[in-house]
């Protein structure tokens, strides 16, 4: 079953025409009187880049962790596309409520949320690559499988039996995003995921980011930087005073620079497919 | 000081020749200790979990109510669970004064507070990106509140040998509720308390060697899982 996910997680990336994977309707977020989140309009697409920039306190880890479910919001809606059952989907294409939930926790089906510092628990690299999928209760062997594919997917075999606690900011990062990986994620939400990295740490991570964007993962990056790596994302949204603020694809590409088109191309052929190590 | 040092001689005799006596009431102390401490730690980590994790009308003073009944004296517990146990008393009928049941109760109503205020504290200075993990990774709230406690279990763990340090020490709630009958429900307080009156010190300074040996087992015990943790 779990390998049968893995390889429709390669199938042709949904473009923007599909139906979103998640809708977001007059959302609003308050911390006692101060507004965090007005938000009118939201949809995010399947295998979409989307990078969502904002000053300090803007309120972009808020926003992320109510899309994962992980925070209360004060008003509005939600809406996740049912995908229970595929064939179905092409059928029905209708949208899962799940605002029944009275504007608590909401949690979603295939959207991660990684903090700025992931946290990884207090045991070995191989038990946090599995932990996701012990909640699944899938069998042992299965998941041995599956961590041992992770472990080869972020390039951190070595790291398999360490304690989790002891690893460098950047090996934990990229073993949070090995740990989403095995859940193969619709939607992933990256808050900060190279912030205070060193360079080499920080390749190692956007090289593990741009995969999973190639193998069809929505990702939502979030950052306070004024220069982002452009080289991931398909659309900028900006959060400004609690407003999203969505930049045009011209002024996305005017603040593409042509270096970083040469040198790391964004083709989804131009990363060898995940595929290939499964 | 000779005298002292021949009494406690004898107390060691005592113990190493397996005075009935003496290791019935040990016997006693940890039945029902153990029994209480088992059946008090999973209500009260779920107390302070859900005091931790939810927000709700009322939290405020649930947690000002479980400190506050930090500081009430165990005999005043002892005197309360009396005054509803005795033949008089709304639960006279169920018999229960004077038995290991009651003494249990007693235990747990002692060891209750401690655990819920240590559990919150230790809960509440975990990391809250712990909690988020479990759930955004799918966790279920039993899977992710057992994760969240091995997160935390080093605090659990003092909670647990705090709370069991009390009510094995304590001597007030065990003399009013269990009578300190031989064999049914003395323990080793009672028994030191009764027979330091007694003028037979050799049994008191026994148990007390067994009570300091047992609150020195444990907190070594707990510093070296703290430790343990400090290390990673």
């Amino acid at each position: 079953m779990k390998s049968n996910l893995f390889l429709q997680s390669v199938s042709p990336v949904k473009t923007a025409d599909d139906l979103p994977l998640l809708k977001v309707r007059g959302l609003t977020k308050r911390y006692g009187q101060k507004q965090i989140l007005d938000i009118d309009k939201l949809d995010l697409y399947a295998g979409q880049a989307v990078l969502l920039s904002g000053k300090n306190g803007a309120g972009k880890s808020t926003l992320m962790k109510i899309l994962a479910g992980i925070e209360r919001y004060n008003e509005g809606s939600l809406y996740y596309k049912e995908d229970r059952n595929k064939e179905d989907q092409a059928r029905h294409q209708r949208f899962l409520q799940f605002s029944f939930l009275r504007k608590k926790l909401s949690l979603s089906n295939g959207i991660i949320y990684l903090h700025q510092h992931p946290f990884l628990f207090d045991i070995s690299v191989r038990d946090n690559l599995a932990y996701g999928l012990k909640c699944q209760r899938m069998a042992k062997k299965q998941q041995a499988q599956i961590v041992q594919k992770a472990l080869n997917w972020s390039g951190l075999e070595h790291l398999a039996d360490r304690n989790a606690k002891t690893l460098s900011g950047g090996e934990m990062q990229r073993i949070a995003l090995a740990r989403a990986w095995v859940l193969d994620p619709k939607l992933l939400l990256l808050d900060e995921p190279t912030a205070n990295m060193d360079t080499e740490s920080r390749e190692q991570t956007s090289f593990l980011i741009r995969r999973l964007i190639n193998q069809g993962t929505g990702v939502v990056i979030c950052s306070h930087e004024t220069k982002p790596d452009n080289r991931l994302i398909d659309r900028v949204l900006h959060l400004d005073n609690g407003k999203l603020i969505e930049s045009s694809r011209a002024e996305l590409n005017q603040t593409r620079s042509p270096d970083n088109e040469t040198s790391l191309p964004k083709t989804r052929a131009a990363i060898k497919p995940c595929k290939d190590l499964l | 000081m000779g005298d002292l040092t021949q009494t406690s001689l004898e107390a060691l005799l005592l113990l190493v020749t397996g005075d009935t006596e003496l290791w019935s009431i040990i016997r006693v102390s940890f039945s029902t200790t153990l029994k209480a401490i088992l059946l008090a730690t999973p209500v009260a980590f779920l107390i302070s979990f859900i005091l931790s994790i939810a927000r709700f009308p009322g939290r405020w003073f649930l947690i000002s109510l479980f400190n506050t009944l930090l500081g009430v004296p165990t005999v005043i517990v002892g005197l309360l669970l009396y005054l509803l146990l005795s033949r008089s008393g709304p639960f006279g009928d169920l018999r229960l004064l004077f038995t290991e049941p009651a003494m249990i109760l007693g235990q747990i109503l002692i060891a209750l507070p401690l655990l819920v205020a240590m559990g919150l504290a230790a809960f509440e200075g975990a990391d809250r990106r712990a909690w988020e993990t479990t759930r955004t990774l799918g966790a279920g709230p039993v899977r992710a509140m057992l994760t969240l406690m091995y997160e935390v279990r080093f605090g659990l763990a003092a909670a647990g040998t705090a709370a069991y340090g009390r009510i094995i020490s304590e001597v007030g709630c065990a003399m009013m509720v269990g009578g300190n009958i031989l064999n049914y429900t003395r323990t080793i307080p009672t028994a030191i308390a009764l027979e330091t009156s007694k003028g037979e010190f050799a049994q008191g300074i026994a148990l007390g060697m067994v009570l300091l040996l047992l609150a020195l087992g444990l907190n070594f015990g707990v510093s070296i899982m703290q430790r343990r943790g400090e290390i990673y």
